[in-house]
């Protein structure tokens, strides 16, 4: 995915940019290629601008492509329990992928993650973004508040709630059970329980998406020039209506790139899931993400887990596809 | 132009090298022999905090017998072992020595020395004939036993005498009634402690499935789902249902569980040999007795588990260092304090001779003659473990019968 959202305008700034490029040569040919040039770059053109998106193209295939491929490759491939390669078996770790009983409550939970996580980081952080742009006392530091969960690691900062929610010793559990909202006094299996356990692994993930949405989100709000929120306010739009009608637009790059990386990030999300469901038995909290690490870790079939990953690596192809056919975040407004 | 030309094909050159460079690692370098030194990879999982010392002071005893022979050791946590095996085999660069547990795949896939071929015959006739049995397919021992555990009741008296049980349980129907009473004190004390968590579920599962006179299978075949194995399932049911354990055991750990048993809120549960150092540690106060696990009918049974080392056939050139480095090892004066420092049971003939005066271990090795092992070389095993863990626990909420179903259905298709 990151190969179409970066390839795409590496030509696009080529085409514009090899003619300027060569302003300083004496060259006769330049208003030719001027002539034929915005709209389509010639062979020879894009043969002249390999030298400058070589590197690039060469860093994508090493380390996008050729992953990708070998995950492709291994996802045809019979591996034994103990990783060795023994022969080609066509499709059929698909057809496991697909017969798994509980693919499909996987799959439906995988997009209600995204959807609950990415939805919620996006509202809160416009929020944030919003309180964080006003000048006020004291804005450095909350700013650098708003970053430092992002400085934490992930897997930290889900451990320090997963054991918050414990039985027995966890702090928010004790704390609920001395208010009285749990009556049981080695309080509530928060984490024992496939449903609770996915709700705090969402809270948990939009809470570390957080800095990241916030700052890009805060990033575009900067650069809404003040006359035209100035004309807005002369032409009598009040704040909601300022807001809608004039900030929210003008944020519209922000957003598109705040939710694409969301989207691709969280989908990928291992381990706050790993941490906060690991222990619940059976497949009842599982995301496609959890459940390729469940065939790798229980079962050691590396072969299947290929599968899947190719499975989930086209799931969030279609799904970034849509967003962009849908969205358009290229376009200017 | 032409001078950008070249610089840019300079730039393609340098990145094309560093991508080929980088990709060696999927290639692998056998072990670097540089100095005529043969170089032992060794792949160990961390049993505490000590082991990684534990090893080290090995190692160097070892090293400095055998100037020539030097050994790299890599120790990983049980969570990850397997998933790094697996990823070092694939990018053939399997360890040479290796300590875990399922190892009948590797046998299978022919990766393997035999025990024969890496200790030599004293060493060989030196391990607990039953252990070493334990680790053979097809009459050919492919792995040398490194240590064993066997199961027991840990019991926390004050809690049992609180609730007016009078001895601690023998059998099932006693175990439930005690522990019914137990938790029945409230303010959060649990009666018996069921860790069916994904960590060790299979363990939990043998405990009762095998005491209720059933087992997973042998060699041959693995049989889950199987009418002996009801009762055991059932009265686990029971137990939950009877309000007799914990809150959601179907997705608690053993080893948090363990912790709670030692701050002395749990009546009953099943632990290791090690349990004794923890409780030694975390509270000494514990007024707390070590009985044979209660079963149907009362016949004595334990859960024996055993860790094993095995050699890993990598270029053929090693097998005289390995040899050389698993005899001085096994040695009395060597194993014995590493076995005792880790707090389990040795393997060896000496071995138990040295320790059978230790009075931590007693009820343990008393244990020891009536152990059953999981079928671990049946190859198999790796999958019916990973079932057992993913599967188990949901006796919670499902029935006895579909969960053990289940349970076969994912290792008849692994």
């Amino acid at each position: 995915m990151s190969t179409t959202s970066e390839t795409s305008p590496i030509p696009a700034g080529t085409a514009d940019g090899s003619p300027r490029g060569r302003d300083g040569e004496p060259n006769t040919a330049e208003p030719a290629a001027r002539r034929s040039g915005p709209h389509r770059p010639g062979g020879r053109e894009l043969l002249a601008s390999l030298p400058w998106i070589g590197p690039a193209l060469l860093l994508i295939l090493g380390v996008v492509l050729f992953p990708a491929g070998v995950m492709f490759f291994n996802s045809t491939r019979d591996i034994s329990l103990s990783g060795l390669d023994q022969g080609s078996v066509g499709f059929d770790n698909y057809v496991e992928v697909f017969s798994f009983p509980y693919f499909w409550p996987i799959f439906v939970r995988t997009i209600v993650w995204v959807v609950a996580v990415v939805g919620a980081t996006v509202l809160i952080s416009l929020g944030l973004a919003q309180i964080l742009n006003k000048a006020f006392p004291g804005r450095r530091i909350v700013r650098l508040a708003v970053i430092i969960p992002w400085a934490a690691s992930v897997v930290m900062t889900t451990l320090v709630v997963y054991y918050g929610l414990e039985p027995y010793f966890g702090i928010v559990n004790t704390f609920l059970v001395d208010l009285g909202l749990i009556d049981t006094p080695e309080g509530y299996g928060w984490t024992r329980n496939p449903d609770t356990a996915f709700g705090w692994s969402i809270v948990v993930a939009v809470f570390v998406s957080l800095p990241f949405t916030t700052y890009t989100i805060l990033a575009g709000l900067q650069t809404v020039p003040g006359e035209v929120l100035e004309a807005a306010k002369m032409d009598g739009a009040g704040p909601a209506r300022t807001y809608f009608g004039v900030i929210l637009p003008q944020l519209r790059g922000a957003l598109s790139v705040a939710v694409l990386i969301n989207i691709i990030n969280v989908f990928n999300s291992l381990p706050i899931l790993k941490v906060m469901t690991g222990s619940i038995p059976g497949y009842d909290a599982d995301t496609i993400m959890t459940l390729i690490f469940k065939y790798i870790q229980n079962q050691h079939k590396v072969d299947v887990a290929s599968a899947l990953s190719v499975v989930a690596f086209l799931i969030v192809i279609v799904i970034v596809a849509v967003y962009v056919r849908v969205v358009k975040p290229m376009k200017e407004v | 132009m032409k001078k950008s030309l070249r610089f840019g094909s300079a730039i393609a050159i340098a990145a094309t090298a560093s991508l080929t460079l980088a990709s060696c690692g999927f290639g692998g370098g056998s072990g670097d022999e540089a100095d005529g030194k043969t170089t032992i990879d060794m792949l160990v999982p961390s049993y505490s905090d000590n082991t990684q010392g534990l090893w080290e002071d090995v190692i160097a005893g070892f090293e400095e017998e055998n100037p020539d022979i030097a050994i790299d050791l890599e120790v990983q946590s049980w969570d990850n072992l397997e998933s790094v095996i697996t990823t070092k085999i694939q990018g053939g660069e399997a360890p040479d020595i290796y300590n875990g547990g399922p190892f009948a795949g590797f046998a299978a896939d022919e990766l393997l020395y035999t025990a024969e071929e890496v200790v030599s015959p004293e060493v060989l006739s030196d391990f607990q004939d039953s252990f070493i049995a334990n680790t053979e397919v097809d009459g050919t021992a492919y792995a040398l036993p490194l240590i064993a555990s066997a199961r027991a009741l840990f019991v926390n008296n004050a809690l049992l005498e609180q609730a007016g049980v009078a001895a601690p349980p023998t059998t099932w129907d006693e175990l439930l009634d005690a522990a019914t009473k137990v938790s029945a004190l409230g303010g959060g004390i649990a009666g018996y402690g069921m860790p069916l968590g994904s960590e060790e579920a299979q363990a939990e599962a043998a405990v009762w499935l095998w005491g209720g006179g059933g087992s997973f299978g042998d060699a041959e075949e693995i049989t889950v789902d199987d009418p002996a194995n009801l009762p055991g399932a059932e009265q686990i049911k029971k137990m939950i249902d009877a309000g007799a354990t914990q809150a959601d055991p179907g997705s608690t750990d053993r080893s948090p569980l363990m912790d709670i048993f030692v701050q002395g809120q749990i009546g009953m549960q099943v632990g290791l040999p090690p349990t004794v150092g923890q409780i030694e540690e975390g509270n000494p106060e514990l007024d707390y007795s070590i009985v044979p696990i209660p079963t149907q009918d009362g016949s004595p049974f334990t859960l024996g588990v055993m860790d094993q080392l095995m050699a890993f056939q990598n270029d053929g050139d090693k097998q005289d260092a390995i040899t050389k480095f698993f005899d001085y090892y096994y040695a009395a004066d060597v194993y014995v304090p590493w076995v005792q420092a880790e707090g389990f049971l040795p393997v060896t003939k000496s071995g138990a001779e040295q320790l059978a005066g230790e009075e931590a271990l007693a009820p343990f090795l008393e244990l020891l003659p009536d152990a059953k092992f999981y079928p671990s070389t049946n190859p198999k095993w790796s999958a019916t473990d990973g079932a057992f863990k993913a599967l188990f626990g949901q006796l919670q909420t499902k029935g006895a019968q579909e969960v053990l179903t289940e349970i076969q259905a994912q290792v008849d298709a692994g």
